[in-house]
């Protein structure tokens, strides 16, 4: 198969590879990759594809990815690109006519105008007769020098490339969407909104497109709803929440289903808490897309009593009237603790989503604390991707997994403790002391996370 | 909220496991949505509507007839697959209530938004 140059955008590394990946899948594209050849700190990936039709489809919805080119040399100097260009001229003909375009680009380091007109230069073997078109040319060609990732910091001394690159653009990725769907563009917005690129390569991650049914269960204002109705698939959301949901007057997530014309896509919000959700079929899912509520900017709550030892459950009447009959009544919540949300979210997701579907999701983590282990794991689910995006002291680490076999109802998911070793199910706080740490117990990265994020004290909150 | 939605929701009220589906919907306001027509998604929702139920609910509404069973030739009849789209994806409730036929549960359904919150007896 012929080499392709992916050209990766220069943010979100950990999560480059997953979505290109996801992409390959969901266009049923072939591919080969030698192994090192993606590299966190380089935006360029070698990859073999079976033609430039299969490449465009693989980067036609991509966000994480700029350009790709058909590779028609490298080296580590000009001298070996020009050699290895040359070993297949018979791919100028075909381009010989055409109205064309060079660019040169440097990672870790930038070309002078003049040095980038001695580089354009020294390809005029290629010897075409097209016009130079600036503006719209039929074909373009890219050189592009990478400098390393330590080349481009504070104090760096220029040195030469690397390597080099020369291949012809065959395709620019979706990055444009991007813009389409900022926040700052959006009319309804609440504070724990995701932002438009993360929410895109969710959706991209979670395999959203046409005839796909997608569900968020911690809706809030919607964001999934909108990117992944954006690639064509069907979106329904729940929250125990239904004033994040509804808004106020003229917005909500009405108002965005609106600006984004998704009303023939986005199918229903309601307002459930997903601990006592009332869906009655299983395995009906596609993907499930969530930020689950982790406390920082919006509490996690379920239904019930803080204490209920206090204040049993039980009906109450107000005036001789059933209270929970009144238009106004909501019922009471307690705080939902982070590591028991995930466990929820996953046994959820094993019941319901469709053999094959993805389940993708925020962790959120205390950076010191994490270990690859406390990804909760479950029998039917497969862990496909886990990325991080760092913060300082916490991160969240965007997880994909897919349900690989049938739901069973004996089984249920677990988080890993001490070194894998003792399988337990989720720690479960009985009750909600701060700074109570066990000593003896290992506990997942996120227990308690709310509390350990409000004890890093008065840092930035970049979410 | 739309037929579809309506279709997949039983009461979840404690205890309340026989007898909670469907719904039974009251003074509804239906108005409708459009929605992309994808043969594809419709074929694989089939095996996990109700039929009887989505038959029923429609002739409630006073909407288009239904045929009473699934053809079987459903995943090419193209008429079929549009009645369908029209019923359970552009029929929207936009006010109204739905009643648990078992415990005798309310959830209001306001702004196009069902309410599915149970009270603190009923988790």
């Amino acid at each position: 198969m012929p080499q392709y140059l992916v050209q990766f955008a220069q943010f979100h590394d950990e999560f480059r590879l997953p979505e290109f990946l996801s992409l390959a899948q969901l266009a049923r594209v072939k591919y080969s990759y030698e192994e090192g050849s993606y590299s966190l700190d380089s935006p360029f990936f070698k990859v073999e594809l079976e033609s430039d039709e299969a490449a465009r489809k693989l980067v036609e919805r991509a966000i994480l990815i700029k350009n790709i080119y058909e590779l028609w040399g490298e080296g580590k100097n000009y001298a070996e690109v020009h050699t290895m260009v040359k070993e297949n001229p018979e791919r100028w003909p075909a381009y010989n006519e055409k109205s064309f375009k060079f660019s040169v680009s440097g990672f870790g380091s930038t070309i002078s105008v003049p040095e980038q007109r001695d580089i354009i230069n020294s390809f005029s073997f290629l010897a075409f007769d097209g016009p130079i078109d600036m503006k719209n040319p039929e074909v373009q060609f890219g050189v592009m020098e990478d400098y390393g990732s330590e080349a481009g910091k504070l104090g760096a001394v220029k040195k030469e490339p690397k390597h080099i690159y020369f291949g012809k653009l065959v395709a620019t990725g979706g990055r444009d969407v991007v813009n389409k769907y900022n926040l700052k563009k959006r009319k309804y917005l609440g504070t724990t909104s995701m932002d438009a690129e993360l929410s895109l390569v969710m959706a991209n991650q979670a395999l959203a497109a046409p005839g796909k049914l997608v569900y968020d269960p911690f809706v809030g204002t919607g964001s999934f709803l909108f990117t992944c109705a954006h690639f064509g698939a069907f979106t329904m959301g729940s929250d125990i929440d239904g004033r994040q949901i509804r808004g106020k007057k003229n917005d909500g997530v009405k108002a965005n289903i609106e600006q984004y014309s998704l009303q023939g896509r986005v199918l229903d919000s309601l307002v459930f808490d997903v601990c006592h959700h009332p869906w009655r079929t299983k395995a009906w899912l596609d993907a499930i897309v969530t930020d689950p509520p982790y406390g920082v900017r919006a509490g996690a709550k379920k239904l019930g009593r803080k204490d209920e030892t206090k204040t049993p459950l039980k009906m109450r009447t107000y005036e001789g009237e059933p209270m929970h009959e009144r238009v106004d009544y909501y019922p009471p919540t307690k705080p939902y603790e982070m590591s028991e949300v995930l466990i929820d979210l996953l046994n959820f997701a094993a019941e319901h989503l469709r053999v094959g579907g993805r389940l993708v999701y925020w962790l959120p983590t205390v950076v010191d604390e994490y270990s690859n282990n406390d990804v909760p794991q479950h029998p039917s689910m497969k862990l496909l991707s886990n990325s991080e995006q760092n913060f300082g002291q916490w991160s969240r680490r965007l997880i994909t997994m897919e349900k690989t076999r049938e739901w069973d109802a004996k089984e249920t998911a677990t988080v890993e403790i001490s070194e894998g070793v003792v399988k337990e199910e989720a720690p479960v706080p009985e009750k909600q002391e701060h700074n109570e740490e066990d000593k003896d117990e290992k506990r997942p990265g996120h227990f308690l996370f709310r509390e350990k994020y409000f004890n890093f004290g008065r840092q930035e909150t970049q979410n | 909220m739309r037929l579809i939605t309506h279709n997949l929701l039983q009461c979840h009220v404690k205890n309340c496991n026989s007898n909670n589906f469907p719904l039974k919907i009251e003074d509804a306001q239906v108005e409708l949505i459009e929605a992309d027509y994808n043969p594809e998604f419709l074929v694989n929702m089939l095996p996990k509507i109700d039929w009887p139920v989505l038959v029923n609910t429609a002739k409630q509404l006073g909407l288009p007839e239904i045929p009473a069973q699934v053809p079987e030739d459903a995943e090419n009849n193209e008429a079929f697959l549009q009645g369908l789209h029209s019923v359970l994806l552009e029929t929207h409730i936009q006010q109204g209530r739905m009643i648990c036929p078992g415990c005798g549960h309310v959830f209001n359904i306001k702004e196009g938004i069902p309410n599915m919150l149970l009270a603190e007896h009923e988790i």
